[in-house]
């Protein structure tokens, strides 16, 4: 029999748990202020800090910010629906799967920062590319989820609910999809985080407005403390992306053990 | 045949310690004496602490409070004068049977062709003659039983330690390597540990069968199946199916308040 | 049929949709409804990589792609493991890695490009150092999992035929978690490919991903389609090659067997 945790000891617990990542910001710290490195190179914690603040103060982040977030999730949205709906499809029709089934084991281990350049040439340096880029390179994984969450559907769980009167399209709504679920939802975890490299990665390169245009833009200049700011900005909103959808996947599959 | 105890256990306590939730006491104040070359069931309900008696003597566990002595030694670890054989035959996947039999003697001190020989005899001893380069995952559940039987008995352990070997197999495989491990044991006369839940088994292959109660375990009562197993019918004589309800009415008591603990 | 008159036949007919794509692109791009540049034809695109291949460029492209993506998976591979390992018996070194791996993992390393150049300078040492962040990560996940999974009867067994912990580690823990590892690194593979590709593009130079790049600044659209089917069927060798290392070093394991065992 085991007892919940209480909340004080699972905050505890935390604590332990994330303890080193707060010796190595203290590390940072000293090192750089000690300067055992650069403080060019590594600017103090507390200067990136105050950076972030100001930059938060005058917009830039947020706006940026803003751009580079809906870009992301336009591009995954269209992923996830298109690419799910073909995951089903290949999975209910043999011919579907036949034809297709190829196809998408041919693109599959492309990298997709290969697509850059041509939604670039395509739609230029704005939103339409990088939604694009990120509507294709995030497709498949979510169709593979789909895929093989589909056929792997229980045929005992799909008798019992044909023999208790269930309809074809009822069925599928009621057995096919929830057994589908905890799989498709793994491809759609892979295809967020994927959506982040994408998006971060074409900002970098091909941008006049977003997260990855601003930290180049930052870098450029000199002002390597907002650089680094911005950086880790980034670095942990796809950090507390995937920690939501973990939690939103705990939620949707309560019914698992 | 020396009649001293081999194996000592005297007022041994374990607990079971999960990593979540409270500790549980699974063996209380348990004694038993083995002899050199006995065949000794530990029967008992699931959940009575059997295999972690096994496991005890064997140097799987550490010894919290009690004796455990092998040969007048307490134990220290595992080691290759107790073999133990698993229920899901602990076969590695990434040899093959012949490479698996060989692991134990290689620790050996054997010369090479000697360890060869031997690991040959052993499968063709418990009859996998032709199977030798076969992999694990190639094998059936019984096969893989006889490849982990062989590979215990080719470092010529003192001792045999058996956790509900036969468990993961079916009625019929199950039946047929009782009988040839109790053709085995004759011919090999090593001191054998057999854990089981199953009371036909333990009557069956058994000189004696020690019951075990429910969580927390202990000794029960020891009863003597000590009869002339070469009788092919001897499940059927009045003797056998006695025997078999004396235990089963001892073990049966067990089982109900297992049960009902699980319950609560 | 026999056997490999069937493979035959089934190779063939996954081939089927590949080329009718193929054909379907030529036929499209021929059409007019898209520009050339929107959508050179497949022939087209063909012809340039047979330029790229005459001068030579095609194959320093890949040389230099190549080069740094398996250095920095090789690198990621043999650290990755031994990092792994490490967590899995060692608990302090887990407490202290376990929320570096954990965080680190879902970001996108790829931000840190800019640091890594301050850092590291322009050539291939920060792009392969930028492979080698992206792709330890599923290689140590995969090896702490992995040997997690080792069932404790195999240790145990080990141990009772006098196995040392040393003999423990290299014959027993790490044979045993070899299809797991092997999984992770089949996941490193294609992301060491992605990162290399932009790196290439944000610094320039050899390697398929700055041509590519080249080609859009110039607004070559088959320069630029090109280095698409240079990389896709790059990186579907790669992992077919995975594949091929992952049954062979894997002949004995479970899923090999297809309708063997009693």
């Amino acid at each position: 029999m085991s007892d919940g945790l209480a909340p004080k000891a699972a905050a505890s617990n935390a604590l332990v748990r994330y303890a080193p990542l707060l010796f190595l910001a203290l590390a940072w710290e000293a090192a750089s202020r000690l300067h055992l490195v650069s403080s060019l190179a590594l600017p103090p914690l507390t200067d990136v800090a105050q950076a972030w603040v100001e930059l938060v103060q005058s917009g830039e982040l947020v706006t940026n910010g803003l751009s580079s977030l809906y870009r992301a999730e336009a591009g995954l949205a269209l992923a996830i629906v298109v690419g799910g709906a073909l995951g089903i499809f290949m999975a209910s029709s043999r011919l579907a799967n036949a034809m297709l089934g190829p196809l998408v084991e041919l693109f599959y281990p492309m990298p997709k920062s290969a697509l850059i350049p041509v939604t670039v040439l395509w739609l230029g340096f704005g939103d339409g590319s990088k939604i694009l880029l990120i509507f294709l390179g995030c497709m498949l994984p979510v169709t593979i989820g789909a895929y093989n969450g589909a056929r792997g559907s229980d045929r005992h769980l799909i008798w019992s609910a044909r023999s208790m009167g269930a309809h074809r399209l009822r069925m599928i709504w009621d057995v096919v999809v929830p057994s589908a679920l905890p799989e498709f939802l793994n491809g759609v975890r892979t295809a967020l985080a994927l959506s982040f490299i994408l998006l971060v990665s074409s900002e970098l390169i091909v941008s006049r407005q977003g997260f990855g245009y601003l930290i180049g833009y930052l870098g450029a200049n000199g002002s390597y403390e907002a650089m680094f700011a911005v950086v880790l900005t980034v670095a942990f909103t796809g950090f507390l992306a995937d920690r939501v959808f973990q939690f939103v996947v705990m939620v949707l599959l309560r019914w698992r053990e | 045949m020396s009649d001293a105890a081999q194996i000592i256990v005297e007022d041994v306590c374990h607990h079971y310690r999960p990593s979540v939730g409270r500790e549980v006491l699974a063996l209380e104040n348990v004694s038993l004496e083995v002899r050199e070359r006995e065949f000794l069931a530990l029967l008992g309900p699931s959940g009575c602490g059997k295999s972690t008696l096994l496991y005890l003597i064997g140097g799987f566990l550490p010894i919290e409070s009690g004796k455990v002595l092998v040969d007048d030694k307490p134990v220290a670890g595992p080691g290759p004068d107790r073999g133990i054989v698993f229920q899901n035959f602990a076969l590695f996947p990434w040899k093959t049977v012949r490479k698996n039999v060989l692991y134990g003697l290689e620790r050996q001190p054997l010369r090479r062709e000697e360890r060869e020989k031997r690991a040959q005899a052993f499968i063709d001893l418990v009859g996998l003659t032709g199977f030798e380069e076969s992999y694990p995952s190639q094998l059936s559940g019984g096969m893989k039983q006889r490849a982990a039987i062989a590979r215990t008995l080719a470092f010529d352990p003192r001792m045999l330690l058996m956790d509900e070997p036969f468990g993961a197999l079916d009625a019929q495989t199950r039946s047929l390597m009782q009988s040839e491990l109790l053709a085995i044991w004759e011919k090999t006369r090593k001191t054998v540990i057999f854990v089981t839940h199953d009371v036909h088994e333990a009557v069956f292959l058994a000189e004696r069968v020690a019951v075990m109660s429910a969580r927390p375990g202990r000794i029960k009562t020891i009863v003597d199946t000590r009869f002339d197993k070469a009788d092919p019918e001897i499940h059927r004589t009045k003797m056998f199916v006695d025997k078999v309800d004396e235990v089963w009415n001892l073990v049966r008591e067990e089982a109900i308040k297992a049960l009902e603990k699980r319950l609560s | 049929m026999t056997n490999t008159m069937h493979r035959l036949a089934w190779s063939t007919a996954r081939l089927l949709p590949i080329v009718a794509l193929i054909v379907a692109w030529e036929i499209f791009a021929r059409s007019g409804a898209v520009t050339p540049f929107m959508l050179p034809a497949p022939s087209a695109v063909a012809e340039r990589i047979y330029d790229d291949a005459l001068d030579g460029d095609l194959f320093i492209n890949i040389a230099v792609t190549l080069y740094r993506a398996l250095i920095g998976f090789a690198i990621a591979t043999v650290g990755g493991v031994v990092l792994g390992t490490a967590m899995a018996r060692n608990t302090a070194a887990r407490w202290f890695f376990d929320p570096i791996i954990s965080v680190g993992f879902p970001m996108p390393k790829i931000a840190f490009l800019p640091v890594i150049i301050l850092w590291l300078g322009l050539y291939d040492v920060s792009k392969i150092t930028m492979v080698v962040l992206d792709a330890i990560f599923p290689v140590v996940t995969a090896t702490i999992a992995g040997i997690a999974g080792v069932e404790k009867e195999l240790l145990w067994s080990a141990r009772n035929m006098g196995a040392k912990d040393r003999e423990m580690l290299w014959q027993i823990l790490l044979p045993a978690a070899l299809p797991q590892i092997l999984t992770g690194l089949q996941v490193a593979l294609p992301i060491a490919l992605i990162v290399v590709v932009v790196t290439e593009m944000q610094m320039g130079g050899y390697g398929l991903g700055g041509a590519m790049m080249q080609a859009s600044r110039f607004a070559n659209s088959r320069g630029v389609f090109a280095g698409i089917v240079e990389i896709a069927v790059i990186g579907y060798a790669l992992v077919a090659a995975m594949a091929v290392l992952r049954r062979r070093l894997l002949a004995w394991h479970q899923e090999a067997q297809e309708g063997a065992g009693v």
